[in-house]
């Protein structure tokens, strides 16, 4: 008896072996759940689809010391990096000391996130515009579709340089002959590729912008009209008239501006563009939602927004700007789109704390007008009266009728002055500053950083509402190395074949 | 088997003289274990060469000569003992068990071997000595108690994984933890929680283990292929033994406490520092005198710890069992931080016939840890936050009802300000609201069993069947406050996830043992085994939650207005085949042969599979006629070498492609990594050479080991102007050797009468040398670089504080350079802040500008050198135990200290008193500034200027028990109690070092690249305990 129960055992054992066998085999041959083969990646027009926003979601939500935080490049961080630099916003704690007081390193977490996080968004369109002609033979997209989304990565490649050149890179309005940045042009989704990609050089400021007027160019081309919340043709003009204000090209400005006036409007009220970002004026933005967007350490609303609201209130409005006597005490910029509490103004520009979900304007019809306005003063001669026109259409709205409007005569040898400041009221809390800092030093109109309210000084709303005395630092002047960012340690560690070149003085 | 092998050990030490007026003893060698006869035990006469070994039955005889007077009874696992002969004929001698030497045969893969015939480098380690004390996972106490394995617990959160290293860092990007395996099936070691640390291994009650074997070289682990290249630590757990039932109950309990807390500013030095950096950079002062508070004493309590196990063991010859239950609660020092067990386990064995045996291993856990968020630089983190905390403020605000009674603006967005005119830096919220209200709370079920059934198929043959399984339930709930801290931006915070992990594992092997021709002894085994492991979990989490009242024990529907939900999936599998050969010839020439074929899913076509062997061979040179020493009772040399492999690296890792992600402008898919097909393992090259010796009374054993890993899988850095995903390619790329020394020698001391001591001392020295990669690995502390070791630390090189100014200064090449401290403008409208060149000749000459420090290399985080040291003392029925460890070799970034001397407003470590405060004064701390952290300290690389030296000596235990005598509990309990020992424990109690922060492990970082860097790490734990342990 127990013989034969030995034997039983001994043949299930053996068979079950030879059934787990054939079946155990089945335990290597995996394939990831999630993450769509490269092969597969362009073959059905939905997944394209998928793709491009892939785009837009790095845009959006990039590295900040290795984890999708803080909304780098440009779901915030770009308006907070671009305010910071400049004098208008104030840093009131910790987070944004480093570029408040200009102490960054090749190392420090901010340049390094900001270099990282657009180079990671430009190879993804880079990718996509290396399969769109594919998927155009092979039938996946029609033609119209394939220009479309052509259109969009071109546009986005070029937004994306251009901030990369304000901080890594000297003015093109200095010497357009100075160090680039890396221009990338090709996508790259294989190790063979990583050689070809590391051959790319800094070039030269002049190259770079000459290739980011190639892409717009193209790209309003290829690109449909279409609302903010994706690339359309009406962005890439927009975008084409801030690279050519760089550029000093003024009539290139001027052109760019003419392709718009029939398509979009100034609102009248100025707070129309930031509820909801539908308005005449919302060119293009980044949307963020409640499911996707930087975080309570990156979010506008969040970094910006007023405490006593809800929000954490890092950064108020400088009170630098608050008591510059070009800035109309009953202006509704002043009165409808700040805030306040014991401690300071904030701007109420982004105003949902709890979500997160404004969307990040990144180009406003606005704008177009201001740099037409800007471009005409410098044409001068009869240009003059339509850069006053075009500044009091800006200025004006925000005015009660009370306050008259700029004249020629009146403003006089000012009207430069008078629109770059307008620039600043109207932009502020937008990350504009920088930018404007960066062309104008370039050129002589200014020495670098201005004088900002000391870090950490602003200890209360008198500071604002009365002669208090704002206590003063953190200027840089243009001749400063610092004035550039460094080249993240990691680029030019990790390239073998071909390291670029590091900015003076890191 | 067994009995035939050691007697055959010790005929060496029979040498028989016989002598005149000699006399004949008789007697016979029992123990507890071996109550039918010790055999093979030597029995020597005191000072002489004259001696015995004891027979079968553990029976002598011996002529002892005239002048002989003692006895020496002395077996391997047995504790020596001496006895007088005085006029006595016969003499009986029972042998207590020596608890280092026990396990003479050794657990190894897929099997077991005798100690006397393993060539290859196996430690083990008995659980007696670490099953009482109180600690939230087995492996941190098995820490210092092996040579060459390193454990360090990087902080006092419970639920912390201590970090294992098997002699060295072996991978640089793929894990370099060992596999665990338990009872033969290797479990699930990745933390499945969200919201905590949730080790994993301490889902399992230290209490139901009986061994652990630790596989170090090459050859002892190569068994294990492709998973070797970490070593393995195999556990096996308690299971009966024929006999009467023995019930056991252990319990212990005490309290946690922090070993050291910060020595921060009171208040009203806060508010001097405070004033002076505002206006040392021109501003007006923001501090005012309000009450002197150390928020440490929110964070850090007295925690209550308890443990109970009970067991019963037992079994008739066909069946044996072991049933466990365990219970434990664990308070840490750091405050809501707890961790509590339950756990069960059922182990039987039943022989169905002389030929099949079955057996069934089953524990069931179930593991609560309260957590809290001590992110290193978050903004509740409470370390973080309790030493940034404003010290001259007040906790509570009783009137502040909103808030509960603290102290938080009104807002809700910071702590009150008191007298202060601004709040804490970065808005911080109030700690002891966030920890009164904040809910940070992971459970884990976790069952690990497996079933096997034996048949013996022909006289030494066996076929063997194993079904293991390991399946976690984790579960998380976290729930913030939406009135303040981490869930006010949201308005609140519910999020709940669950992550299981189910793993299986089939094993066939099949062993034939044989001896032929007398003298040569053969032990074969092949086999196949799978596996396949599943991970997979989801999330819902609510934000904007409509009343406080619904946040507290789950998601309730219906109270919140947005939903977020999150998932994730992935799998991974291995088939193996294997075999290993050992052979010995008279048990003097051993050698041992492994083979693996492993394939992993992870790898992509022909690259999946790879092949893997192991080879060894020992020498016992005792054994040879020609060895003739009376001191050296037993000598091996031993010799092996192994390739295998490492394949704890992502999951996946050699796919690439799209991943799903969402943006505002709608779901899509990103770019996530870039595929490479050519990826195939990585291997270790594994020399070791090594000897066992017994002089006299002392155990020695002795390795040299090299590892030289190849053909690293690293996740090789490209330029991040490039782009791609993670700035990094797997690739085969990048080696590196570990080599070093071993030593482990045991012995007893004094065994006199009542009174014995026992030492155990164990060292390592390792080097580590990366030896290629593609470019150096840089994060913001550490480098790795070839011709270093891995992730050394890497920054600005300190120069010191001016005595002229107070400016800081560094080191720019070669030159000192120093940060100007100046508020204002120059003449020419530039500012005066900045670097500047340093002139020894003309110190305080601030006019030329530099440019700013240039980095360096600043110290290995590796330890050189780490050991322990136990020793072990018995008299009468009083024993103690005191544990020593040491460590150093190794640099340490104080991160905490240099967050500590802040600029901003903030608290600060009380050495901040000792600023730079007029001209010719020497420091080591440069004038105060408002702001200028970044160029002052340099913050976002280590400077040498925090730099410390780790080195160590812990006193890791001392414990004291008496044994109740048996005598006393039969006539206090009538033989209801058989034994019973009460014993005292403190853990922890002290550490020597000269490392400034709290604790020389403090670690933040878990992974290779970035070590040795100590940022708000919670302190170590120091724990009082009393116990009980009862047989029954």
């Amino acid at each position: 008896m127990k013989k034969f129960a030995i034997k039983n055992i001994k043949i299930a054992l053996i068979g079950a072996a030879l059934v787990g066998f054939t079946s155990s085999c089945e335990v290597t041959d995996l394939v990831p759940a999630d993450l769509i083969p490269d092969s597969e990646a362009f073959t059905t027009a939905p997944r394209i689809e998928s793709a491009v926003l892939g785009v837009y979601e790095s845009a959006q939500r990039g590295f900040y010391n290795d984890v999708v935080q803080r909304g780098y490049p440009f779901g915030s961080a770009n308006v907070e990096q671009g305010d910071l630099r400049g004098e208008d916003m104030y840093n009131d704690q910790a987070f944004y000391e480093i570029t408040y007081n200009n102490s960054y390193s090749p190392n420090s977490a901010n340049n390094r996130g900001m270099w990282i996080s657009l180079y990671r968004m430009i190879n993804r369109l880079n990718i996509i515009l290396g399969n769109l002609d594919v998927a155009l033979t092979n039938g996946v997209l029609t033609t119209d579709e394939a220009n479309g989304y052509k259109g969009e990565m071109l546009f986005l490649r070029a937004l994306a340089h251009h901030e990369l050149l304000i901080h890594f890179a000297r003015p093109y309005s200095d010497d357009p002959s100075s160090m680039g940045v890396p221009y990338r042009t090709f996508g790259i989704d294989d190790v063979a590729k990583v050689p070809e990609g590391e051959a790319v050089s800094r070039g030269t400021v002049g190259e770079d912008y000459a290739q980011l007027i190639l892409d717009l160019d193209a790209a309003e081309g290829f690109l449909p009209e279409g609302d903010a919340g994706r690339a359309n043709k009406g962005a890439a003009i927009a975008l084409k008239s801030r690279i050519k204000l760089h550029m000093e090209d003024w009539a290139g400005v001027l052109a760019e501006y003419t392709k718009l006036t029939t398509k979009y409007a100034v609102t009248d009220n100025p707070v129309t563009p930031f509820r909801g970002g539908t308005s005449t004026d919302n060119i293009f933005s980044f949307i963020n939602s409640a499911t996707s967007n930087p975080g309570t350490n990156g979010a506008l609303p969040a970094m910006y927004g007023n405490p006593d609201l809800g929000a954490r209130g890092l950064v108020k409005i400088s009170p630098i700007i608050w008591r510059a006597d070009f800035w109309d005490a009953e202006d509704t910029r002043r009165t409808q789109l700040t805030t306040r509490s014991a401690l300071g103004i904030f701007t109420d520009k982004y105003t949902d704390a709890t979500t997160f979900s404004d969307p990040n304007p990144i180009l406003r019809y606005v704008e177009v007008v201001l740099n037409a306005a800007e471009a005409n003063a410098r044409l001068g001669g009869a240009k003059t009266a339509v850069a006053v026109t075009l500044l009091n259409s800006v200025r004006s709205r925000a005015l009660p009728a009370s306050v008259p409007a700029y004249t020629v005569a009146g403003l006089g040898a000012n009207l430069l002055t008078s629109i770059l400041n307008e620039r600043r009221i109207e932009f502020l809390a937008e990350g504009r500053r920088w930018a404007d800092i960066h062309r104008l030093s370039g050129e002589g109109l200014m020495d670098g950083i201005p004088l900002k309210a000391s870090s950490r000084s602003i200890t209360s709303i008198d500071f604002y509402t009365t002669s208090k005395v704002i206590l003063t630092a953190h200027s840089l002047p243009y001749s400063s190395d610092l004035f550039v960012w460094p080249i993240p340690l990691s680029e030019l560690q990790s390239n073998i074949t071909a390291p670029i070149a590091q900015n003076p003085g890191y | 088997m067994k009995k035939v092998l050691l007697g055959f050990a010790f005929t060496l030490l029979t040498v028989m003289s016989v002598m005149a007026q000699s006399k004949t003893v008789t007697g016979r060698v029992t123990s507890d274990e071996e109550p039918e006869g010790v055999p093979g035990a030597s029995v020597v006469v005191k000072n002489s060469t004259v001696g015995a070994i004891t027979d079968l039955d553990g029976s002598y005889s011996l002529v002892v000569p005239a002048d002989g007077n003692t006895l020496v009874f002395s077996f391997v696992g047995y504790i020596t003992k001496e006895m007088p002969i005085g006029s006595k004929t016969v003499i009986d001698v029972v042998l207590a068990t020596d608890i280092k030497q026990l396990n003479e045969v050794v657990v190894i893969g897929y099997g077991t071997q005798e100690r006397r015939e393993i060539t290859g480098s196996v430690t083990s380690i008995d659980s007696k000595s670490i099953e009482n004390l109180v600690s939230p996972s087995f492996e941190s106490q098995l820490a210092g108690r092996a040579p060459g394995v390193s454990i360090t617990t990087p902080s006092g959160i419970l639920g912390a994984a201590p970090i294992i290293r098997i002699r060295g860092v072996n991978s640089l990007t793929a894990g370099a933890g060992p596999l665990i395996v338990i009872d033969g099936v290797p479990v699930v070691s990745s933390d499945r929680s969200d919201v905590n640390d949730s080790n994993p291994l301490a889902n399992i009650n230290p209490a139901d283990i009986a061994s652990f074997e630790v596989l170090k070289d090459g050859s002892a682990s190569a068994i294990y292929g492709s998973r070797a290249a970490n070593g393995v630590i195999l556990i096996t757990t308690k299971r009966g033994s024929t006999g009467k039932a023995k019930v056991s109950y252990n319990t212990s309990m005490g309290i946690n406490e922090a070993v050291e807390t910060f020595k921060l500013l009171t208040g009203d030095e806060f508010v001097t520092i405070a004033n002076e950096k505002l206006a040392n950079a021109g501003q007006d002062p923001a501090a005012f005198p309000g009450v002197n508070t150390d928020w440490q004493d929110l964070v850090f309590r007295k925690g209550f710890v308890q443990q109970h196990n009970l067991s019963i063991g037992g079994g008739s010859e066909a069946t044996k069992y072991f049933f466990s239950l365990g219970f434990t609660d664990q308070e840490s020092a750091v405050r809501p931080n707890e961790l509590s067990r339950y756990s069960f386990r059922a182990n039987v064995d039943h022989s169905i016939s002389k030929a099949v045996r079955l057996g069934l291993s089953m524990s069931y856990s179930y593991t609560e840890i309260f957590g809290l968020n001590n992110g290193s630089n978050s903004l509740s983190g409470a370390i973080y936050n309790a030493t940034r905390a404003l010290p001259n403020v007040p906790i509570y605000d009783e009137a502040n009802t909103a808030f509960d009674g603290f102290n938080v603006t009104a807002n809700g967005a910071t702590t009150g300000f008191g007298n202060n005119l601004a709040g804490p830096d970065n808005n911080i919220p109030n700690i002891g609201f966030v920890i009164e209200n904040n809910i940070y709370r992971s459970r884990t079920h976790r069952i690990i069993g497996n079933a096997y059934g034996e048949v013996d198929i022909a006289t030494g043959l066996t076929a063997r069947s194993q079904i293991g399984v390991d399946l976690t339930l984790a579960d998380d709930f976290q729930s913030l406050d939406a009135r303040h801290g981490d869930g006010r931006s949201s308005n609140g915070i519910v999020y709940m996830a669950t992550n299981p992990a189910f793993l299986w594992n089939w094993q066939n092997t099949l062993n034939y043992q044989t001896v032929f021709a007398e003298d040569h002894s053969l032990n074969v085994t092949a086999g196949l085994e799978y596996q396949f492991a599943k991970y997979y979990g989801f999330s819902g989490e609510a934000s904007d939650i409509s009343d406080d009242y619904f946040r507290r024990n789950n998601l309730i529907t219906g109270s919140y207005n947005n939903q977020f939900s999150s998932g994730s999936y992935s799998e991974r599998g291995f088939d193996s085949y294997f075999g290993r050969f050992n052979y010995s010839f008279k048990g003097k020439y051993l050698a041992s042969f492994t083979l693996r074929n492993d394939g992993i899913s992870d790898l992509v076509g022909d690259n999946k599979r790879g092949t893997f062997y192991g080879g060894s061979v020992g020498w016992r040179v005792s054994d040879e006629a020609f060895f003739n020493s009376e001191l050296i009772s037993d000598f091996k040399l031993r010799a092996s070498y192994a390739e295998v492999g490492n394949t704890d690296i992502d999951s996946f890792a050699a796919f690439g492609g799209y991943a799903p992600v969402l943006g505002g402008a709608g779901a899509g898919i990103g770019y996530n990594r870039i595929a490479n097909s050519g990826l195939q393992w990585e291997t270790s090259k594994k020399l070791n050479v090594g000897l066992d010796m017994t002089i006299g009374k002392v155990t020695i054993a002795a390795d040299y080991f090299s590892n030289d890993v190849d053909g690293l899988i690293l996740a090789a850095p490209t330029p991040p102007s490039l782009g791609v995903p993670d700035n990094s390619i797997n690739q085969n790329i990048g080696a590196m050797t570990n080599s070093g020394f071993e030593l482990r020698v045991a012995s007893n001391i004094i065994s006199r009468g009542k009174f014995t001591w026992d030492t155990d001392f164990n060292i390592t020295f390792i080097k580590n040398e990366v030896t290629n990669l593609i470019s150096p690995i840089t994060s913001p502390y550490n480098r790795t670089q070839v011709g270093n070791s891995i992730g050394e630390l890497y920054g600005a090189k300190w120069a010191g504080v001016n005595p002229a100014n107070g400016n800081p200064m560094y080191y720019s090449g070669d030159d000192i350079i120093q940060y100007n401290l100046q508020p204002g403008l120059l003449p020419d409208g530039k500012p005066r802040l900045g670097y500047k060149v340093y002139d020894p000749s003309n110190p305080g000459d601030v006019s030329v500008s530099a440019s700013g420090p240039t980095q360096d290399f600043l110290g290995r985080t590796l330890p050189k050198w780490q050991g322990g040291w136990s020793n072990s003392f018995t008299y009468g029925n009083f024993d103690a135990e005191i544990f020593t460890r040491f460590s150093g070799g190794n640099y340490i970034m104080n991160e905490s200290l240099r967050g500590l001397l802040g600029q901003g407003f903030s608290n600060n470590q009380a050495s901040i008193l000792n600023r730079w405060t007029e001209s010719g004064q020497v420091t080591d701390i440069p004038k105060l500034y408002s702001g200028e952290d970044q160029n002052m300290w340099q913050n976002s690389v280590s400077n040498s200027r925090f730099v410390e030296k780790g080195d160590f000596v812990k006193i890791q235990n001392i414990v004291v028990g008496y044994t109740v005598p048996a005598a006393a509990l039969q006539s206090a309990f009538g033989g209801a109690i058989s034994n019973a020992r009460i014993f005292a424990q403190v853990q922890s109690p002290f550490t020597f070092t000269k490392y400034s922060g709290l604790d020389p492990e403090a670690n933040s970082y878990s992974n290779q690249r970035q070590f040795g860097v100590d940022w708000n790490v919670a302190p170590i734990v120091r724990t009082y305990t009393l116990g009980l342990s009862v047989g029954f």
